[in-house]
């Protein structure tokens, strides 16, 4: 089970002064949800976690080996990125989307086996995408897309996962569907770190919130000690009021008048 | 589910095969196939040897290698671009080699070193736009392209202006190496040991190819060095374009078409399509160099036009039943 | 003694031996290739309509099997194999013809087909007169390897006195302005080096664009009508192109157009150089000639 930390990390967002330097430690177990208003910079964070876009200052360290020092294929077997925007210009059919998931787990030589394509089966299964295995990709609705890059994601089965906005275009059903996927890959000892827009997500299923300023300002730590209305009310700059609902505290926007 | 590979490559070579076969016995000089078997295990009339080992043979050959060539070419460059619109000559390789090759015959020179200049040209051309398409992380394909459609443009205005100024000897050699034709081709043993080269690097590269062409943020999260690979593919089409285009100048329409029907066919996996374009297109510019050359003889056509006549048609049929 | 012996073996061997049985013939082509047979050609190819008419007045006419498409003069050549376009010939079939001298043209057949019946072993002999003489002089050299060489020389000879003759009788003609069209799109004409600028000048004419540096060089309208050329020629593809022509009356100032000196001549005379040449430099020369008349 792998751990990823950030030392004293400074993203780099182009034209935006150095933010807050991020130390955080992404552990086993953790589900870290990633809050804050468009353009705050979650997307280039959750890029720069994975190695994907360089750093301004500081490190990512991936079990107590820098990111840079690393090799792609090593990376890539212990972490994993669901991406918000995806190309999908080429075609490709629903099965070989999810299959290309195992790529890291395979020497150049070998070709899928058995075993990688049940595993792709299975995740497409959980899913719920497998009935639309041999569809090509840009025939299928936006929800369904999305199902399929997790359904990638499950089949490569790093130890961190990092999603960006993974409820995007789901329906409730699968909105839950995804969160509980999510809530088990965490109980086997997994990590999550995703970026939400829905900071109701956030409060029902996160263990761990990192709440990210558009002036770069940042802080993190556990949801109940993160999810203050306050501070949400001035990361969002809109008035909230809070409801409890089974356990868990629901933030719902008020316009100014009341 | 995978397609299993051995069954569609078994077919298509039996069909490269049968191309050949069909090539070999067929010319504008009739002569049976039980005589052209004779020629070939050593007997036969000294003008049957002639046409069938001095004329067809290498003439087969060469077609099989640069169509070969072409529509693997065009096939790394659809992955590279990331688009299937994507052919051998959009980088403008083609036109650099014409370059090469017409300056050549400008300075008086003939034979080999016309196509010595071609291949020069091509990789000029290659170097030209890999430098100028340079930038931060890896290449935007909008950005290789552009530069590529811009600098192909440029060398177009260069073939029109040597064309124009050139001295009327030499017109009727240049339009003729322009409109491609694969008689000229003598020795097919160099492209056919690059195609065969090709395919093996294939094998285990094929797998990161389908990886890449999801995308290079997506294929980078599963482990793909992607500014190295993109540059091998892009090295590697070039090669191959150059040595077809300086083997048979430019026929156009197999880089093009032929990896497009593969991928309507047998899917997207690069380790199958590869190899399959090589036999295919080695196939399809057999054949239609053997049409070209017998079916008006002895007015012998462009090769280029009818790899067109067959290859529109076969592909219109081929998308309409897809969809 | 057997050094004596020998000697006599060797000299009556020589005596044996039927004098010209095996006596090869050389020609120096126009790419400076010395080709010789060991016996005059009986099977040749004429590839391009040019050197078929060439051979054809060297006396080797029933001597070619092959022929390139638009071999139409003599129109005995018509009934000969065709090879294809010279462009682009179908080489299987002119090997089943199996030709033992192949007639090229240098700027005509391409380079690569030609490496390919050289790399066979076959004789290849390339032409293209550049002038008058030459076209004696290839005529003269093709019988030679066609073992049909007093025919060939008689008609050189022929041709040779015919330009000479033409040459005294306009030898101190007036200087008369001319201007050889070519083609038409784009427009097209000769400059003093071609083999038709030779032409003009036999006849007294001046090329207005004699001094020009390209042998076909493409020219501007307004350039023929700065030139104000006395009278204008016009030769092209096919017998009937008289509106080459009449696109010039539309420039009233033309001295060729006041003085109506807008003449044809059916370019087959004057566009290959054959012996034909001969016929349409008389008809040329005499169009001159009006247009001397005219002036007054």
């Amino acid at each position: 089970m792998s751990t990823l930390r950030t030392c004293d990390l400074i993203i780099n967002v182009p034209g935006r002064p150095d933010g807050f330097a991020l130390n955080m430690s992404i552990e086993p177990g953790q589900i870290w949800g990633v809050l804050g208003p468009n353009g705050a910079g979650k997307t280039t964070l959750l890029h720069t976690l994975a190695g994907l876009l360089p750093t301004r200052s500081g490190q990512v360290i991936l079990n107590e080996a820098p990111l840079v020092e690393l090799k792609r294929r090593d990376i890539a077997r212990h972490l994993g990125l669901v991406f918000q925007e995806r190309q999908d210009s080429f075609p490709a059919t629903v099965m070989e989307t999810a299959l290309i998931g195992r790529h890291p787990w395979l020497s150049p030589w070998e070709s899928e086996k058995g075993d990688d394509q049940k595993c792709a089966q299975q995740a497409l299964e959980a899913m719920e995408v497998d009935h639309l295995s041999d569809r090509l990709l840009s025939t299928l609705s936006g929800g369904e897309r999305q199902r399929v890059a997790i359904a990638t994601l499950m089949t490569q089965n790093p130890d961190i996962w990092l999603l960006d906005e993974p409820t995007n275009h789901l329906d409730l059903h699968h909105q839950v569907k995804v969160m509980n996927l999510l809530r088990n890959q965490a109980a086997e000892n997994k990590a999550v770190f995703m970026c939400l827009h829905d900071l109701n997500l956030a409060a029902r299923w996160c263990s761990h919130v990192l709440l990210l300023y558009p002036n770069g300002d940042a802080c993190w730590g556990s949801a109940d000690t993160m999810l203050k209305p306050s501070a949400l009310e001035q990361l969002y700059n809109q008035k909230l009021m809070t409801v409890q609902v089974d356990g868990a505290p629901v933030f719902v926007p008020v316009s100014a008048g009341v | 589910m995978m397609r299993p590979i051995a069954l569609p490559l078994s077919v298509l070579a039996i069909a490269s095969l049968l191309s050949m076969i069909i090539s070999v016995g067929v010319g504008s000089v009739a002569i049976s196939p039980a005589e052209v078997w004779s020629v070939l295990i050593g007997d036969g009339s000294g003008l049957q040897r002639t046409l069938v080992l001095e004329l067809r043979l290498p003439r087969t050959l060469s077609a099989f290698a640069t169509g070969g060539l072409l529509a693997v070419a065009g096939a790394l460059m659809q992955v590279l671009l990331r688009n299937p619109l994507a052919d051998p000559y959009v980088l403008g390789l083609s036109g650099g080699a014409a370059v090469g090759a017409l300056f050549a015959m400008l300075a008086g020179l003939g034979g080999a070193l016309v196509s010595g200049s071609a291949f020069a040209g091509a990789m000029l051309a290659t170097v030209m736009v890999f430098g100028l398409a340079h930038g931060t992380g890896s290449w935007s394909p909008s950005r290789l392209l552009l530069t590529g459609v811009v600098v192909a443009a440029g060398w177009g205005a260069v073939i029109t202006l040597m064309l124009a100024i050139s001295p009327a000897r030499e017109l009727p050699g240049m339009l003729y190496w322009l409109m491609g034709d694969v008689s000229y081709a003598r020795a097919p043993w160099a492209g056919l040991g690059l195609l065969a080269l090709v395919c093996l690097i294939v094998i285990p590269l094929g797998r990161s190819l389908n990886v890449l062409a999801r995308g290079p943020m997506q294929a980078a999260a599963l482990g793909i060095s992607v500014r190295p690979l993109e540059w091998l593919i892009y090295v590697l089409a070039s090669l191959l374009t150059a040595t077809a285009v300086t083997m048979a100048g430019s026929i156009g329409f197999v880089g093009l078409i032929v990896p497009h029907m593969l991928r309507l066919v047998l899917g997207n996996d690069q380790r199958l399509i590869l190899p399959a374009c090589a036999l295919a297109g080695g196939t399809l510019l057999v054949l239609a160099d053997t049409l070209a050359r017998t079916v008006i003889a002895p007015e012998q056509l462009p090769v280029g036009v009818i790899t067109a006549l067959l290859g529109v048609p076969t592909f219109l049929y081929l998308l309409h039943r897809s969809r | 003694m057997i050094k004596l012996k020998v000697l006599a073996v060797m000299l009556g061997w020589m005596l044996l031996v039927p004098p010209g049985l095996a006596a090869p013939v050389c020609a120096t082509d126009d790419l400076e290739v010395e080709v010789c047979l060991d016996h005059p050609a009986k099977r040749i190819a004429a590839l391009s309509p040019g050197a078929t008419e060439l051979v054809w007045a060297a006396g080797a006419g029933d001597q070619v099997v092959a022929v390139v498409a638009f071999s139409d003069y003599p129109p005995a050549a018509k009934n000969v194999t065709s090879v294809g376009s010279h462009t682009r010939m179908d080489m299987e079939r002119l090997l089943q013809l199996q030709p033992d001298l192949v007639i090229g043209w240098v700027t005509g057949n391409p380079s690569e087909q030609m490496a390919i019946l050289k790399e066979m072993g076959m004789p290849v002999f390339s032409i293209e007169p550049r002038s008058f003489e030459a076209v004696s002089h290839t005529i003269e050299r093709i019988s030679v390897l066609a073992g049909t060489e007093s025919a060939g020389y008689t008609e050189a000879e022929r041709f040779r006195q015919g330009i000479s003759t033409l040459k005294a009788q306009y030898d101190s003609a007036d200087p008369v302005r001319v201007f050889y069209q070519v083609w038409d799109e784009p427009l097209m004409t000769v400059n003093g080096e071609h083999l038709i600028g030779e032409m003009i000048e036999l006849c007294g004419g001046d090329n207005v664009f004699g001094s020009l540096a390209r042998l076909v060089p493409r020219i501007s309208a307004e350039a023929v009508v700065a030139a104000n050329p006395e009278a204008i020629l016009a030769g092209g593809m096919g017998e009937e192109n008289r509106h080459w022509l009449t696109r010039w009356t539309a420039f009233p100032t033309l001295a060729a157009t006041t003085q109506n000196n807008l003449f044809f001549i059916p370019p087959s005379l004057v566009q290959r150089p054959t012996p034909r040449m001969l016929e349409g430099t008389r008809l040329f020369c005499e169009k001159l000639e009006v247009a001397r008349d005219r002036r007054s």
